[in-house]
């Protein structure tokens, strides 16, 4: 661009410019005034010739390069000759021999008799002859035969395919021309394409090529920009003048920004590098929403393609809680071990990175230790457990229900101090008290033992077990809260004794308290707050204070430093494991935030949620009505969960009917199609499942209880393998995740047998998902060209393995059989109302299994979670080595000649030598 | 591919014949009733650099050029299938150093004879169709190339008798491939064309552990692990109708169709994304009443000029590497009607040989000029 513009014609100066525009609007009258399409032209030419030129430039290049490969190739050749002659003496070269006769026989010099002899004596024949106009013509040379070998039967190369593919658009042929010439004169454009469709050459919009720019940014300059202009140079670039004048305007604006885009060049590239982390989440997950198949749980799924409808499943996994792991810090920089070296450090620094570095390795041996005291002291929990759970009341349930496993453990060890003997070693608490503390457990427990005394309700001891360990995390805390931490336990017993008059509501805070159980410092303070508002809100505003001061030393510090992305996974974390830091960190954000970080921006966060919203009244208010909420929620999952059990044991309900009906309805339809329908309550009316016709699948987003779903199986003895079942029946395969009672074995059971479902009966219906397929073999068939056959034999109604290929659409299939019927092969099977299995470029080996009116194998489509897929199974006992017959079962109307009428006569057992009447060659 | 936009038209070259150099006819022979498909010299080895291979019906023929126009016949091989019909024929060498003659054709078996020991050396079963083209890698000629019906590209170790890679699958031709070509000094790339209008540069730069493999490989050839390539580098739409030839000039690509010409096009290709880029098409050949398919251009050993037989029988030699491009002749002969499937000139360029669908080889030389 540049150096064209450097370029320009010096035959019209400034001046000349001027006089041109003048001229132009003198003669605006004229149909196209010569000046234009002269300027046009010249400049046309100008281009012409560079492109010339810059071909010819370019030739010249490519011609010195090929001088220098050829040389070397040269090169090489004669060093052949030259390493050849000089072992020639290895043997004879009868190709340089016969060259050489030739040569001596041009020559007039007569082969000798000797040197015949010699010839002979090599056993080969004195050979050459000459053909030309002056030389004698000898007849022929004996021809040398070379031995028959034994072709393939043809076929097309092909990809394998474990599972089915979807075709990707540039394999498609519909729109695409292709040509064929007759066989006999090679010369005839037979066939385009089919006349119902008109391959339509759009006209695309062309980009203007930098010449085009070139020609008009010179013309407009040279004579300025007219109708006329605009005009002559559309119809020289066979374009519309308006078209011209927007490119024009694109241009020089271009040109102004060409001065600063040099600069915005670099910022760029310094951008580029940190683009990742600079990302939200949900930008970031913009190529994972995009390309993971949620049903395969693949990137990239060849199957349901990339960019699929996004279905959210209306049922919300629980909480993910750890199973007996907890207190066992997660690491060095677990926020269990700062913690517990921050307050043995008694003189030390409050700074983490201090912590950090000093204390990882004691920390960590604390952590062990105190999980080995753990496991004891849970023992006892768990047997106190089961009598406490009974024993609470109605209006504990909710908590019950509510609070994930880590609560209850935790809830549990407050009751074990309740239970156990008070020997200060024993007792290690919740946050594990080293013994150096055993002033204060002494204290903590006699504090357990006053309470216990009280006797209260049920509801109350539970609260009592919460207050119990709450002056415990408080001491944890940091050594600037020593003070607080004798008074708060003081002023806690203050507190408790109006509380009790109010157990319920009591019970509620509590509630709270434990579901943010694993919180610090900060949060803890808030536990106090808790409970002043009852006595003064001075005392509240008091202590936000003191935690929001708290709060701007270190963790807005620290909040700047979240990147979005991190604050992002945080967020998804919390979603998934609640509120544990140590999941979140392992799982999430590994590598990115530490334990303790992830551990202090949660309570940060929350007190921040908690002062925006409380905004000086009560903060918890907020958060209670937070926990109250997901456990009404949670409370509704689990009755609704209850009433699909339900129904899912009653199978003999109206939804197998329905199926069924469908199923019989359909009998000698193709199937639908399953997609995913995306409904968030239980599908209506308007539910894309039922709209279409199909059954709503465990990847719908509707819930569980949704009357159209399919329910599964509950078989034991029969191993789903008649009609009886209702899988089998519906043409689906079992799935684990469905069926209640379907399971199948590992291995061969050496290695144990996993924990039995049901009966011992395992589930036969499951082959096409495990892929559980006999050994095909791939041979010449004693038809026609090549045949699948079995290696082990079977009995009957053995899966021997699946039909695999590329989904194409029905349009794509009838473009492809026209093709197909030329070639007389075709890898076609219908699969259902949207598709097509073609296997004549990727497939498996059963797609070579011939067709037979009287087989011995038969095709089934087969519903495997959510895919329909083609298994062939055995029609009868089919022993080792056998060749794979299946019924194409063509439509009546399009069946080529040769299938439509069987031939055979009801012979069966012709195993050996099948007669070429009885099947005929398709693949 | 019909318009062109402005600054981006090729250089299409005058038919007027420059006169550079003329030929004359010097010989003629008839091999036999069946048309002859290939014609193919020597340019590995020095030593047989006038000898030259054809093959026609179920024969392949080696002969040799001698002085005045002189043709001997050096070997002739029969194929004891009768249905045989070869398409391709092409000169490889043993790492030994002996030389082979590698035919293929309508039964999908590459022939691989020992024209040193006059003995077929090793029969190739793989390919499930004809084969309609046969390369061979110039520096290392004992690796060959085969292009097939069945839709595949196969690369062979003649030496061990290995089928080393195959090109085909997701990104590969979607009809048979008629011709295939080693680019002259990248020995991993390939390119290939076929009836799905399409040629394709292919890389096997990932795959050269596998090749070297093949050299050393002492097992049964049918347990190499043998590799899918399935995407090419680059796919060009030069063309709208079957593409039957396609040679490397330098970096760029000379590839003909049924439309009377011979276009010269760089393949532009975006590093970033693999299988895209852009074509520049800089020339084109013309080649008058050459609309049909299977006929095949030949270049010398320098590339300087091509050769390529037409419909009538006729013959356009033309300079390639000038621009634009000069016809340096144009060679006819009375007697010459029948189709011309493939020419070969010699190392210099001074002998041009035609094969002609009624079985008859016509040996031109160049006239020297006093």
């Amino acid at each position: 661009m540049a150096s064209k513009a450097s370029l320009p014609s010096s035959s019209v100066d400034r001046s000349d410019l001027h006089d041109d525009t003048q001229i132009t609007k003198s003669q605006e009258q004229d149909p196209i005034p010569k000046e234009i399409l002269s300027v046009i032209d010249f400049l046309k030419k100008q281009v012409a010739g560079e492109r010339c030129n810059s071909v010819q430039k370019r030739m010249e290049e490519n011609k010195q390069k090929l001088v220098g490969i050829t040389t070397h190739l040269l090169k090489s050749s004669t060093e052949r000759r030259i390493r050849r002659a000089s072992d020639s003496d290895k043997g004879v070269d009868l190709l340089t021999k016969r060259q050489k006769d030739a040569l001596d026989m041009q020559n007039g010099i007569n082969v000798s008799d000797g040197e015949n002899d010699r010839s002979q004596e090599d056993g080969h024949e004195p050979s050459a002859v000459l053909l030309g106009s002056n030389v004698a013509v000898r007849n022929a040379v004996r021809p040398i035969k070379l031995p028959e070998a034994k072709t393939l039967p043809p076929y097309t190369t092909w990809i394998f395919l474990d599972r089915n593919q979807r075709m990707t658009e540039d394999q498609s042929v519909v729109g695409r021309r292709r040509i064929y010439y007759d066989q006999s004169g090679g010369e005839a454009l037979i066939c385009s394409d089919s006349e119902e469709e008109v391959i339509e050459d759009e006209e695309e919009k062309r980009d203007f090529v930098e010449s085009e720019d070139y020609i008009l940014r010179m013309t407009i300059k040279e004579i300025g920009s007219s109708d006329l202009v605009l005009e002559s140079l559309a119809s020289c670039f066979s374009r519309s003048p308006g078209e011209i004048q927007v490119r024009y305007e694109v241009l020089t604006q271009g040109e102004k920004a060409v001065g600063c885009f040099n600069n915005r060049i670099n910022e760029e590239i310094s951008h580029i590098a940190s683009t990742f982390l600079d990302k939200d989440l949900d930008a970031a997950l913009d190529s994972f929403d995009n390309l993971f198949c949620r049903r395969c749980l693949v990137f990239d799924c060849r199957l349901h393609g990339c960019s699929q409808d996004l279905v959210f499943p209306a049922e919300k996994q629980p909480k993910w809680g750890p199973v007996g792991e907890e207190n066992v810090p997660c690491g060095p920089l677990c926020y269990r071990s700062v913690l517990k070296s921050d307050k043995n450090y008694t003189g030390g620094s409050p700074l983490r990175s201090d912590l950090e570095e000093k204390h990882p390795m004691s920390s960590d041996g604390t952590g062990a230790q105190i999980s080995k005291k753990k496991k004891s002291s849970r023992k006892a929990a768990r047997r106190r457990a089961k009598s406490y759970q009974s024993e609470s009341a109605s209006s504990n349930a909710k908590n019950i229900s509510e609070s994930s496993e880590s609560e209850n453990e935790l809830r549990q060890d407050g009751n074990t101090i309740h239970q156990s003997p008070p020997p200060n070693s024993k007792i290690t608490g919740v946050g594990g008290i080293p013994k150096r503390n055993s002033k204060r457990v002494a204290e903590r427990v006699l504090i357990c033992m006053q309470k216990k005394q009280k006797k209260m309700a049920a509801s109350e001891s539970e609260s009592l077990a919460s207050v119990g360990h709450c002056p415990n995390d408080v001491k944890i805390k940091s050594n600037s809260y020593k003070e607080n931490d004798d008074t708060s336990s003081s002023s806690r017993k203050n507190i408790r004794s109006p509380t009790v008059g109010r157990p319920r509501r009591e019970s509620l805070t509590q509630q709270y308290n434990k579901f943010e159980q694993n919180e610090t410092l900060n949060n803890s303070s808030n536990e106090i707050i808790t409970h002043l508002p009852i006595d003064s809100c001075d005392d509240n505003s008091r202590i936000e204070e003191c935690v929001d001061e708290n709060l701007c030393k270190q963790d807005l510090a620290e909040d700047k430093s979240w990147k979005a992305i991190e604050k992002g996974l945080y967020e998804k974390g919390i979603e998934i494991f609640g509120r544990n830091s140590c999941l979140i960190a392992r799982n999430l954000l590994n590598g990115m935030k530490t334990c303790w970080e992830i551990f202090q921006h949660m309570n940060y966060s929350e007190n921040k949620n908690c002062s925006q919203v409380g905004d000086g009244s009560n903060p918890h208010l907020d958060g209670y009505a937070k926990g109250n909420n997901e456990v009404r929620r949670r409370s509704r999952f689990l009755r609704r969960r209850g009433r699909v059990r339900r129904l899912k044991y009653t199978w003999k309900s109206a939804a197998y009917h329905s199926i069924r009906k469908r199923i019989t309805e359909r009998k000698d339809q193709p199937c639908r199609q399953y997609n995913p329908c995306s409904c968030q309550t239980a599908c209506g009316k308007q539910c894309a499942c039922l709209l279409n016709g199909t059954c709503c699948e465990k990847y719908c987003g509707c819930p569980k209880s949704c009357k159209n779903r399919f329910r599964g199986c509950h078989c034991a003895k029969s191993q789903c393998r008649s009609r009886q079942c209702p899988c089998f029946a519906a043409d689906r395969e079992c799935d684990p995740d469905v069926c209640r009672n379907c399971w199948v074995s590992c291995g061969d059971g050496t290695l144990g047998v996993p924990n039995q479902r049901g009966d011992n009966y395992e589930c036969r219906n499951m082959k096409l998902l495990l892929k559980q397929q006999q050994r095909v073999l791939l041979g010449r068939s004693d038809i026609s060209g090549w045949g699948a056959f079995l290696k082990n034999s079977v009995g009957k109604h053995e899966y021997l393995g699946e039909y695999t290929g590329e989904l194409i659409s029905h349009r794509e299939a009838d473009k492809r059989g026209k093709i197909y019927d030329r070639e007389n092969s075709s890898f076609l099977f219908n699969l259902n109302d949207q598709f097509v299995l073609d296997a004549y470029r990727k497939g498996d080996k059963l797609k070579f299994a011939n067709h037979s009116p009287v087989p011995n194998c038969y095709a089934k489509v087969i519903m495997v979670a959510g895919d329909h897929r083609v298994g062939i199974f055995a029609k009868e006992r089919i022993s080792a080595g056998e060749e794979l017959f299946y019924d194409y079962r063509y439509e009546p109307d399009r069946a080529p000649a040769w299938a439509r009428k069987p031939e055979a006569s009801g012979s069966k057992k012709d195993d050996g030598a099948p007669s070429s009447g009885r099947a005929k060659k398709l693949a | 591919m019909a318009k062109y936009s402005l600054g981006s038209e090729p250089v299409v070259g005058s038919l007027t014949p420059s006169r550079k150099r003329e030929y004359r006819v010097t010989n003629r022979l008839q091999e036999g009733k069946r048309p002859l498909y290939a014609v193919v010299f020597n340019f590995i080895d020095s030593r047989y650099f006038n000898v030259f291979a054809t093959v026609g019906g179920n024969r392949v023929t080696v002969y040799q050029c001698l002085e005045g126009g002189v043709i001997a016949v050096l070997q002739s091989y029969v194929d004891e299938d009768k249905d045989e019909s070869f398409y391709t024929v092409s000169w490889a060498f043993n790492v030994d150093g002996s030389p082979f003659v590698v035919a293929g054709g309508i039964n999908g078996i590459i022939r691989v004879i020992d024209a040193g020991s006059e003995k077929i050396y090793k029969s190739f079963v793989g390919h499930g169709d004809s084969i309609n083209e046969i390369r061979t890698q110039p520096l290392k000629p004992s690796l060959v190339i085969s292009a097939s019906k069945d839709e595949s590209v196969r690369l062979w170790n003649v030496h061990t008798g290995i089928c080393i890679l195959v090109f085909a699958g997701a990104g590969g031709h979607r009809n048979e491939v008629l011709s295939v070509d080693f680019h002259p000094s990248d020995i991993y790339r390939i390119a290939s064309c076929g009836m799905d209008n399409t040629v394709k540069i292919w890389s096997m730069k990932e795959f050269w552990t596998y090749v070297e493999k093949s050299f050393t490989w002492t097992d049964l050839p049918s347990k190499f692990p043998t590799k899918y390539v399935q995407f090419p580098v680059f796919i060009a739409s030069v063309h709208s109708n079957y593409v039957d030839c396609s040679r490397w000039l330098g970096d760029f690509i000379l590839s003909k169709s049924v439309d009377n010409e011979i276009v010269l096009w760089e393949p532009k290709m975006k590093e970033q994304s693999p299988g895209e880029g852009t074509v520049d098409i800089l020339q084109k050949y013309p080649v008058p009443e050459c609309d049909i398919w299977f006929i095949k251009f030949s270049c010398d050993f320098h590339y300087n000029a091509a050769a390529i037989g037409n419909r009538e029988g006729k013959i356009f030699v033309w300079e390639l590497q000038s621009s634009p491009p000069v016809l340096i002749a144009r060679l006819s002969h009375a007697q010459s009607k029948s189709p011309i499937r493939q020419t070969a000139m010699s190392f210099d360029g001074s002998i041009i040989l035609s094969c002609c669908e009624d079985g008859t080889i016509w040996r031109w030389d160049v006239m020297t000029t006093s």
